[in-house]
């Protein structure tokens, strides 16, 4: 008995039909649960990579190439693991360590040979980030890891940590210790209230805590954490003259900020060979914890602004860094009132490639990203700091900076054409030659007690 | 549907005694096994590593499997001529292929729980710290890609009534690989609004009519325990329902094609 055609394939086709409704009600649930990626951005992946990510493979090819990364990381070839860090956030974009490793390594770890990390692949690191978060918005982590980028490698901009712990803060699983860090950044942003109100808040949630769960003493810490850091942000801000500020009668009364302190800032840059710079100047306070953050770029670098770039501009992760562009960064580290270091950016020809006809060599110091004893003279902002050649207001917005800028061309830093038998020296307006202070390791710290009246004297 | 049932009972004898699929099998577990080598990194990085990475063997493994096991049973049975001696029984056409179809989806079965038993073992071994809640979600994975293979396995069964074994691999590989690549992509197109109707329209006919695999790889959100998971068990039925459809339709294909094959 042969089988009736007719109702078989009218069986089919009412079948199928069923069976797309079916797969139009599962698509969207297997998207929000199971897809790999918010936004299908594997355009990166090779033809071969491209089809076993796609075949459903791609959780367990991500895995192997990790381990792989991994063997490379304890070579020291650091070179060979971005590729594969790229791969593996396309392959499997919820692996979570992977954005987290990849964000550090790439933003810290290519050094030159006196480990300066190229500044070039920060805004990659700030994209890989930003991808990460938004493939894994159900977690703080990424957020939390892009808004510490800004914070600790960036170390100015600090709206930006502000928006990213912001954005971390909202997720259910954020750590609470963590969540302290948030008030860190609102103070260094200059947002004095919304630090107490997210210090006020943190301490109100903590003490329900404790009323919930006395038993617990990691509840009974936090509130006292808070308690002490509320409590030295006050003082902090009363000593500082920020409620003065705020209720305007800064004038009337003594602050730890007045009179603004002029730190007698001065600096010079000789180029000791090609790409070798000595760099010395003055910094006249004579507690220890400045760094002066040092500048050498293009002059004409598109994206270039003072003391820095604009980190936060491409949300394209793209692991090639401008081949072009020299960027130079560094910290100048203050002792005896005075800073010097040697820059030698011979060695590293990929870093600093030197193709520009004309640089500029930038002095920046920001009281924000200094440290409390620091910040109890000059404030958060600047008001009690003064420089009567370098002060700046204009560079950061509602801040008191210092920025010097110096010149040098091509054939300067590359000591060639007429500067090959001639050293530059380039040196700001009032420069003071520090003598022998850049060779004593011996740090002077004036004591409490006057020198007169030592029993020794 | 005794008739069935033994052609099935047959099939499933034959295929775990067929060395290739042994082979195939204990390559599949040799990995399965080594795999907590893998699984160097730091402890969560050890969770992903070894799930993703067991997983995916037991995917890959079971595609092949479900595809080598199904391609050959019906030209076999013509190439030995045993099938005269069934078909000259009172068994209908559609009975044979119904049984062999059962019977290579019970021969996958039973491979497939091997590999998970395995799978289970491994990572109860390394994941001492798992509880009882980790593992069952995990054995969740092995459950739909044995639907997924299931599926397949009917797919390379309608193939195998009009096309050579060689020529079946890869045009079943080729809808595998097609259903898992293209359904979200077509998906994508027909939701796309800024595309004119006649596109949306030849993208929703494809995708309707090409079955979707890629819904049954849930392994990300085994592996990646972080998202919260929605409308689960609503998700897991359609599923398996679709699954039920599709094998029923590319099934009543094959006995219309197998019922007038001359053989």
């Amino acid at each position: 008995m042969r089988l009736k055609r007719t109702p078989l394939i009218a069986a089919i086709v009412a079948l199928v039909a069923v069976g797309g409704a079916l797969n139009r009600t599962a698509y969207p649930i297997w998207v929000s649960n199971y897809s790999p990626r918010v936004d299908a951005d594997i355009s990166g992946l090779q033809a071969d990579q491209l089809l076993v990510a796609l075949a459903g493979f791609r959780e367990m090819v991500a895995g192997i190439l990790w381990v792989r990364a991994d063997t490379f990381f304890d070579q020291g070839n650091y070179d060979a693991i971005l590729p594969i860090i790229r791969v593996v956030t396309m392959l499997d974009p919820k692996q979570i360590d992977v954005y987290a490793t990849g964000m550090w390594h790439i933003a810290y770890n290519f050094t030159d040979e006196q480990n300066r990390s190229d500044r070039r692949y920060i805004p990659s690191a700030l994209a890989l980030g930003a991808e990460g978060a938004k493939s894994n918005d159900y977690t703080y982590e990424l957020f939390f890891e892009t808004g510490w980028l800004w914070y600790h490698k960036i170390d100015d901009d600090y709206d930006n940590s502000v928006e990213w712990w912001q954005l971390a803060s909202k997720r259910k699983d954020m750590q609470v210790a963590r969540k302290n860090i948030l008030a860190m950044a609102f103070l260094r942003a200059g947002k004095l209230d919304d630090a107490i109100d997210h210090y006020e808040s943190l301490l109100s949630d903590a003490q329900k805590l404790v009323k919930e769960h006395p038993e617990e003493f990691a509840n009974r810490q936090n509130v006292d954490t808070l308690e002490g850091n509320l409590d030295n942000l006050l003082v902090r801000m009363a000593q500082r003259g920020n409620f003065a500020l705020k209720g305007g009668y800064y004038d009337q009364w003594k602050y730890d900020t007045k009179p603004p302190y002029d730190v007698g800032f001065s600096a010079q840059v000789t180029v000791e060979d090609s790409k070798v710079l000595r760099v010395e100047g003055t910094w006249g306070v004579q507690p220890v914890g400045t760094r002066i953050r040092l500048v050498l770029r293009d002059r004409d670098y598109e994206f270039g602004r003072p003391a820095g770039m604009i980190w936060g501009r491409s949300n394209k992760v793209d692991l090639d860094p401008e081949k072009n562009v020299t960027f130079m960064q560094d910290g100048l580290f203050v002792k005896n009132q005075a800073f010097f270091r040697r820059v030698d950016m011979s060695r590293d020809p990929t870093m600093y490639p030197f193709v520009s006809d004309n640089y500029v060599v930038e002095f920046y110091y920001n009281p924000r990203s200094g440290p409390p004893h620091i910040q109890d003279r000059f404030g958060y902002s600047g008001e009690g700091m003064t420089d009567k050649n370098y002060l700046n207001t204009e560079i950061r917005d509602g801040q008191r900076v210092v920025f010097a800028t110096l010149e040098l061309s091509r054939d300067q830093l590359l000591r060639q054409g007429e500067w090959s038998t001639r050293v530059p020296i380039v040196r700001t307006k009032g420069y003071v030659a520090t003598g022998s202070r850049d060779t004593n390791e011996v740090i002077n710290v004036p004591g409490l007690r006057n020198e007169e009246e030592s029993p020794n004297e | 549907m005794n008739a069935v049932m033994s052609i099935a009972k047959t099939t499933i004898g034959e295929a775990i005694r067929r060395r290739v699929l042994l082979v195939i099998l204990l390559i599949g577990v040799l990995f399965l096994v080594i795999a907590p080598g893998l699984s160097v990194l730091s402890a969560r990085q050890n969770y992903t590593v070894l799930t993703s990475f067991t997983l995916g063997i037991i995917q890959l493994t079971s595609a092949v499997i479900a595809i080598v096991l199904t391609v050959y049973l019906l030209p076999n049975e013509v190439e030995r001529r045993t099938i005269y001696t069934i078909l000259s029984k009172p068994v209908y056409r559609w009975h044979f292929l119904l049984g062999k179809y059962l019977g290579a989806v019970g021969a996958l079965a039973m491979m497939m729980l091997l590999m998970s038993t395995v799978l289970v073992l491994v990572f109860k071994i390394m994941q001492k710290d798992a509880s009882m809640d980790d593992v069952m979600r995990l054995a969740t994975a092995p459950i739909f890609f044995f639907v997924q293979m299931s599926l397949l396995a009917a797919v390379a069964m309608f193939f195998s009534t009009f096309v050579s074994p060689i020529v079946n691999i890869f045009l079943s590989g080729g809808v595998y690989l097609v259903g898992t690549l293209f359904s979200p992509v077509f998906q994508d197109l027909s939701n796309n609004k800024s595309l004119s109707p006649a596109v949306k329209g030849a993208a929703t006919l494809v995708h309707t009519v090409v079955p979707n695999f890629a819904q049954y790889n849930i392994q990300g959100g085994i592996i990646n325990r972080g998202p919260e998971l929605r409308s689960v068990e609503l998700y897991y039925v359609t599923i398996v329902g679709y699954a039920l459809i599709y094998i029923t339709v590319f099934l009543i294909a094959g006995m219309m094609i197998f019922d007038r094959k001359e053989v």
